[in-house]
């Protein structure tokens, strides 16, 4: 007499293993999506049904119909056109601000990670203090004071996210430097920056791109915030946050043009997320 | 303890049957065992041997069902007449714990942090009318405790933190034993401790089993421990029983080559040898040798008979079980091969001469450490050491010893708190205050190898770049992949070795690498920490073997930090015997060895297992 044990049979393992599919069905769904906004982002005015400018006066706000497949807004513009327009100013900038974050974040973070001593403590304080403040309204008030609109709302962005990458940083170069490898590089005689740019650097990057698609997600998020309360893009501009807040009176004559670009930021910020996870878990599985 | 004849059918309390386990990762299975025969009769000791890969953990794990989700099993486990395969989880569960307990290698992942130890003995204790009332149970966790000679009644009111590893394994224990078992599973119950407190636990593990006539099996990597206390042993290798059979038969003769080649690459603590008997390569998986003798890859006497189909166990002599088919055409080579390898008598160690003057002279040092809250940890308190050229010198001690530090310091991995550092002639305590001149000519006198072959290595360069990069630092003309190959030679690689990444080395190989890449700036002495000490034993001859043939070639000085007696004995030809931070003894190594003067030294040698036969051929 045999009798296998099929852990899979058990419920507990047949819920790992379906909840497992789930997520990988979700992160397809993820891709899709991002696939999408990135070809609507490069492509924009070309695949987009109409102008997204011209305005129809005596049209004004009306709801979806063989013409205008999600409705116009109040000066008769095409609600589509524009969405598929405004997925530019919904990538561009949270791209500059993962970048930027991650340039500064991955620099500062080597540096006091690995050194230690005066640089730990001066960047760690400095970041300790970015994180006594309170961002989004540091955010509206220099973008508000300082004017400047979009370009001026990402760079504010990117000095405050800076702080909590640089602690992740910091934290994987804190895990390797006492590794064996770094320890033998040293007893080498090998430069502080080789050992920092081609020892730690492409073993910590893994894990710390995952937290930049995270960086991502919350500065799509945070700029159509405010593009919402009028600090970023300028008017006119198709822009799914500047969308919100032109189309928040009209959601009862047309409410297509409030939800649909409310509906792209969260399924685009939530689709980047998942992305972010599912990378992330693929690297600290290795 | 009983009798190591084999007992009777039906005497048997764990009777497991075609025991064959198998892992799924990413879609794939993957062999662990392939049908394991194993018998535990009543109050006896059996020992399970293997190094890494052999799948002696799983099959302890099989056992009581607590596989990992994507590891499944087949085959029979008969416990108390129940097939233990076969039964609910809430069935398994009236057997799990309190007639089968296990006891694991690290007591601090064995042991909930948060809870204090006598509550971890008092929660498993059975709920009799005897033990209702909240000071009935106390005294039984204070009884318990004593069992395992834990007298101090406050042990039971403290966290597991604050207790020593030696603590905290019998800590373990008396809640493994909580519920009284018929058979208690340790897996390498003794690893993670010091040398010293490993004797301790063996004999105490002994003691309590002996006393409750309990039925136990050991698990370890360590033949001669498991000849130490073992009342029988099976030998596991990539998933496979190689040999099975009574501890001091087995001893006596093993009947597989793999048993005897582990037998002869196990340094002996009692003399020095030329050369260990190393076993060729490194340890297979279960799945590269399907369908052929799981050793014959590894063994001198494989003929194409042991590569056509796996050998079954049989029977030579009663109670005596081996899966070798050619044992009996074979049996006097090996025993040739014992007494050869016995009689290769004490090779006499290479003494310095003492005119010369030292390549690394170490006067008083001392290192203190910044402990939490301003505490001081004198980690070191005036160490001093030296080392000639051509010389090897061991650094022995346990945990907390400051063997490490000692040796960081002389690297300049550590700056010392006092003392001086004489290295080549150039004053190096400080390496940071040397010229970099100065610090470059230390730098190649000195490298270090490190004990982790997993972390030694940066994951994500090659071979060829991580020794490139060394030899660059040598300095001169630009590097080519021929010295590359030539270092690689050295240290036993093939130069097909020069692509690979470190994912695709064994962990002999990554050391091997590691060696070449210390040797890439040519240092006139390596201070080597643990360097074989995670290395299965069957590479570790192969390394040690290395290390010799290396100072032989190169007249290379070594500073061999160790906690390991019979590694030393092997290598150095002088000792150095650290304790809390001192150094309490030193000389040469047979002095040290025969006619120890500290009782720290003393405890250090009687702690290194002895079996009756021990090194009779």
């Amino acid at each position: 007499m045999s009798v296998p044990i099929d852990l899979s049979a058990l419920p507990s393992a047949r819920v790992a293993a379906s909840g497992r599919r789930g997520t990988s069905l979700l992160i397809h769904a993820a891709v899709f999506i991002v696939g999408l906004v990135v070809i609507c982002a490069a492509l924009g005015p070309a695949i987009a049904p109409g102008s997204p400018d011209t305005q129809r006066l005596l049209v004004g706000d009306a709801l979806p119909s063989a013409e205008f497949w999600a409705g116009t807004d109040l000066l008769g513009r095409d609600v589509l056109s524009r969405t598929i327009v405004g997925a530019r100013t919904a990538l561009v900038g949270p791209i500059i601000v993962a970048a930027g974050a991650f340039a500064i974040a991955t620099l500062l973070g080597l540096l006091a990670g690995y050194l230690g001593g005066l640089v730990d403590t001066v960047v760690m304080r400095w970041v300790d203090f970015m994180f006594a403040l309170p961002g989004p309204l540091v955010a509206i008030v220099v973008v508000g004071v300082v004017g400047g609109g979009y370009w001026t709302a990402v760079a504010v962005l990117v000095a405050l996210f800076v702080p909590a990458d640089t602690r992740i940083v910091r934290s994987a170069v804190l895990a390797q430097r006492p590794l064996p490898y770094i320890e033998a590089a040293r007893t080498l005689g090998i430069s502080k920056a080789r050992i920092l740019f081609v020892h730690i650097l492409p073993n910590v990057l893994p894990i710390v791109c995952a937290y930049v698609v995270l960086d991502f997600a919350f500065a799509l998020v945070n700029l159509a915030g405010l593009s919402f309360l009028g600090l970023g893009v300028q008017p006119g501009t198709a822009d799914w946050g500047r969308m919100l807040f032109e189309n928040r009176n009209i959601l009862f004559s047309n409410p297509v043009a409030l939800l649909l670009p409310a509906l792209m930021i969260i399924l685009t910020a939530g689709s980047i997320n998942l992305i972010g996870d599912w990378v992330y878990e693929r690297f600290s599985a290795q | 303890m009983i009798d190591s004849a084999q007992p009777a059918a039906g005497e048997f309390l764990l009777d497991v049957r075609r025991l064959s386990i198998s892992a799924v990762t990413g879609g794939e299975r993957r062999a662990i065992t392939v049908g394991t025969d194993l018998r535990v009769a009543k109050g006896e000791t059996v020992g399970i041997v293997g190094e890494s890969g052999s799948g002696k953990s799983m099959t302890a794990k099989a056992i009581v069902r607590l596989l990992p989700a994507n590891v499944s099993a087949s085959g029979e486990v008969h416990f108390g007449g129940r097939d233990l395969l076969a039964l609910t989880e809430r069935e398994l569960r009236e057997i799990r714990g309190s007639r089968i307990s296990l006891l694991f290698q690290d007591p601090f992942t064995m042991l909930n942090p948060l809870l204090k130890c006598g509550m971890h003995i008092e929660e498993v204790l059975p709920r009799t009318p005897v033990l209702r009332t909240g000071r009935q149970r106390m005294a039984e966790v204070q009884r318990r405790l004593a069992e395992v000679g834990i007298t101090d009644a406050d042990v039971a009111h403290r966290l597991p933190f604050q207790l020593s590893g030696g603590m905290g394994q019998r800590v373990a224990l008396a809640a493994a034993l909580a519920r009284d078992p018929e058979l208690l599973i340790a897996d390498e119950p003794s690893t993670a401790l010091d040398v010293t407190t490993q004797a301790e636990i063996l004999k105490l593990l002994a003691r309590v089993q002996g006393q409750r006539g309990m039925s136990m099996i050991l698990i370890t990597h360590d033949l001669r421990l498991a000849f130490s206390s073992c009342d029988r042993v099976y030998v596991l290798y990539a998933g496979s029983l190689l040999e099975v059979g009574g501890a001091g038969e087995i001893e006596r003769e093993p009947f597989h080559p793999y048993t005897l080649g582990l037998l002869l690459s196990e340094p002996p603590a009692a003399k020095r040898v030329p050369r260990l008997v190393a076993i060729r390569g490194s340890v297979a998986s279960a799945d590269a040798v399907a369908g052929s003798c799981s050793f014959a890859p590894r063994c001198d006497w494989a003929r194409e008979s042991c590569r056509s189909a796996r050998p079954p166990l049989a029977e030579t002599e009663p109670g005596r079980f081996t899966a070798c088919i050619r044992q009996g055409e074979i049996r006097a080579e090996m025993q040739a091969m014992r007494r050869r390898a016995f009689e290769n008598g004490a090779a006499a160690a290479m003494v310095a001469s003492a005119d010369t003057a030292p390549l690394v002279r170490v006067t008083g040092v001392g290192k203190i450490f910044e402990g939490r809250r301003g505490r001081h940890v004198h980690a070191l308190k005036e160490a001093s050491i030296e080392i000639h050229p051509g010389e090897s010198v061991g650094l022995v001690g346990e945990s907390g010893s400051g063997k490490t530090t000692l040796g960081r310091c002389v690297v300049g991995l550590e700056t010392p708190s006092a003392g001086a550092i004489e290295i080549g002639g150039i004053t190096a305590a400080d390496y940071a205050a040397l010229s970099p001149a100065q610090r470059a000519q230390v730098r190649r006198t000195v490298q270090m190898v490190f004990q982790d072959p997993y972390s030694t290595l940066n994951p994500r360069h090659s071979v060829r770049r991580c020794l490139l990069e060394a030899l660059r630092m040598a300095g001169g003309t630009a590097p080519t992949d021929e010295q590359v190959v030539a270092l690689l030679r050295e240290v036993g690689l093939p130069e097909t070795y020069i692509g690979r990444r470190p994912a695709a080395l064994s962990g002999g190989e990554r050391q091997r690498v590691a060696i070449a890449r210390a040797l890439a700036v040519r240092p006139k002495i390596l201070v080597c920490d643990e360097p074989v000490s995670s290395l299965d034993v069957s590479v570790q001859a192969q390394i040690l073997n290395l290390f010799k043939r290396l100072q032989e070639q190169l007249g290379l000085s070594y500073l061999f930090i160790t906690h390991d007696l019979a590694v030393v004995r092997q290598v150095a030809e002088r000792v150095y015997v650290l304790y809390l931070g001192e150094i309490v003894e030193h000389g040469a190594t047979e002095e040290v060895m025969t006619r120890p003067q500290h009782p720290y030294t003393r405890r250090l040698l009687e702690s290194i297992p002895h079996s009756a036969a021990a090194g009779a051929p």
